[in-house]
């Protein structure tokens, strides 16, 4: 499989704005490749390195150390940018533009001649659900609707890979979901999308791959499987129950959690959950799900903070 | 080149519906305004007070939109990053840094366009509309300056904030249009050294007496001693050194 990135040992480093002497460490070593068709996750805490990193991936920064590839050429390269795009975190645009004029100007920025350039345009916009706004001016669009138009100028061109930095920022749950649904179906076209988030949820559903940094340190890289440790760190019960009987439920069973009528009551040891699968079915409830209890991509990421860790899995 | 046009294209039309061209609309009433108060109050040629009045807004009015304009042109993209789309296409940053100076130099080529015009119906309404003809090489290095001006602003506004890139850029314009006198300090001090320094800095900073014609046709002394040549020289060399920094450093900038 062809790399589409290449980052080996990157680092960078700059002078604190107000400390002169003071070094900080933006990223640190960083390595890892990226390949066709795939979703690549970029998780980390805001100040993680994420932005830095795409910052150099794009050629906006120069790194301090390390090498980057994209598609055998040097960030910034011309022949490597016309296979990428990209979005930028919280995207401005032109505010004086209707979204059909700035598609318009990116395509000829793009090499995409202008007999070809009107038909990507009405395609595009039809992809992001922009259709209708098109000639609407850019300082008349919602938070959401500037999203996609970021992300319908970085696909206008047809990449092959699509670099998105936070692309769900800022979303309501609905602009959230559209993002993603973008962002699926770029895949189900053969397209690979790096894209980073602090949000975990929305990592663990599209990623096929996840890339943990922190304090600008590879933290982790792989698959959810692979990140995620097998061995369980608990036992669970879940079950459905009268509303009647809460109170009771509580009073039985020690960190009981309820959410949408459902009950779930972790515990420590099989034998524990055993016990506890038997009181549930003297009392007639419904058990829905009972077994060993393992960590979400959050929990992960969590624990690997709390140890300040070291590497999980191969990248 | 095609790129760089683009960009020039929509950095032209973000001043358009900015509505900065408003500014030359202000103009061509404040030349209107004068006009009537020149015809009540003086008693002299008023087509020469209109005309010699005239050349001077026009230059004041090209200026103050080239510097005030230019100095964010390139700050605005960065702060605003709206930039960062853009250096994401196959697009180098001397074409972009080219093409934003060509967009601004455009919007001064149509405001002096459109300031020529007002200034020739004024004219026409004294009787002497064929006048306007004698100015056009005014019009010429008026442009000339102002292009040097728009350079110095985009350079500013590639590397420091608006107020403090409009702070270099008055000063380049200011400089620029004192350092003539320079001439007369020589003459004053009889210290070779000192005159040297002088001579040197005569030199080196921007003189836009080269560019100054207006008097010499608003009151028929033709061009005299101004080259439109070396006057047009004078326009490019300063403006490809400027160009050149600027793109040399915009080059090595972090895009943050």
């Amino acid at each position: 499989m062809s790399s589409h990135i290449e980052v080996e040992r990157l680092s960078k480093t700059y002078r604190h704005p107000m400390k002169v002497w003071k070094v900080i460490e933006a990223v640190k070593e960083l390595s890892f490749t990226t390949g066709p068709g795939e979703i690549v996750g970029f998780v980390g805490h805001n100040g993680a390195g994420k932005t830095t990193t795409i910052k150099m991936l794009m050629g906006f920064v120069a790194p301090t150390a390390g090498r980057i590839s994209l598609f055998g050429k040097a960030p910034g390269d011309p022949a490597a940018l016309r296979r990428l795009g990209f979005l930028p975190e919280r995207p401005y645009f032109y505010s004086h533009l209707s979204g059909r004029e700035l598609l318009r100007y990116f395509c000829g920025l793009s090499d995409i001649p202008a007999a070809a350039a009107k038909g990507r345009i009405e395609t595009t916009l039809k992809t992001v659900g922009l259709a209708d706004a098109g000639d609407l001016t850019l300082a008349n669009y919602s938070k959401g609707m500037l999203q996609r138009i970021g992300i319908a100028q970085a696909i206008i061109h047809d990449p092959e890979l699509v670099v998105m930095d936070e692309p769900m920022s800022g979303l309501d749950p609905i602009g959230r979901r559209e993002v993603k649904d973008i962002i699926r179906e770029l895949k189900k076209n053969g397209k690979a999308v790096l894209f980073s988030s602090h949000i975990l949820g929305d990592i663990e559903d599209l990623s096929d791959r996840i890339l943990i940094i922190e304090k600008g340190v590879r933290r982790s890289f792989g698959t959810l499987a692979e990140i995620i440790p097998r061995e369980n760190i608990g036992w669970r019960v879940s079950f459905a129950a009268p509303e009647k009987d809460r109170d009771a439920l509580f009073a039985a069973f020690k960190g009981l959690r309820v959410a949408n009528g459902l009950f779930t009551a972790t515990f420590a040891s099989e034998q524990e959950m055993n016990a506890a699968l038997t009181a549930v079915m003297e009392r007639r409830h419904t058990v829905i799900e009972a077994g060993p209890l393992y960590p979400t991509l959050e929990e992960v990421v969590f624990r690997m903070q709390e140890r300040n860790g070291t590497e999980v899995t191969h990248g | 080149m095609g790129k760089m046009l683009l960009v020039a294209r929509y950095t032209f039309l973000e001043m358009v519906r900015h509505k900065v061209l408003y500014a030359f609309v202000f103009f061509a009433f404040f030349i209107l305004g004068l006009g009537i108060a020149i015809t009540q109050m003086t008693i002299g040629e008023p087509v020469d007070i209109i005309a010699d009045i005239g050349l001077g807004t026009i230059e004041i009015f090209s200026t103050v939109i080239a510097i005030f304009m230019g100095i964010s042109i390139i700050q605005k993209e960065l702060s605003l990053r709206t930039l960062h789309p853009l250096l994401a296409r196959p697009i180098s940053r001397p074409q972009y840094v080219l093409g934003k100076f060509l967009g601004m130099l455009l919007l001064a080529a149509v405001g002096i366009l459109f300031m020529a015009a007002v200034l020739w119906v004024m004219l026409f309404f004294y009787g002497a509309p064929e006048r306007l003809f004698a100015f056009l090489p005014a019009f010429y290095t008026i442009f000339l300056q102002t292009a040097l001006v728009v350079a110095a602003a985009v350079l500013c506004s590639a590397f420091v904030e608006p107020a403090v890139g409009a702070l270099f850029a008055i000063s380049f314009y200011l400089i620029g249009a004192t350092s003539y006198n320079l001439v007369y300090l020589i003459n004053k001090h009889t210290d070779e050294t000192t005159k040297k320094v002088i001579n040197t800095l005569r030199y080196i900073l921007p003189d836009f007496s080269h560019f100054n014609i207006k008097d010499n046709l608003v009151y028929g002394r033709g061009l005299e001693n101004i080259s439109l040549s070396f006057a047009t020289l004078y326009a490019c060399a300063g403006i490809a050194i400027i160009l050149a920094v600027a793109v040399l450093s915009f080059n090595k900038k972090e895009i943050n």
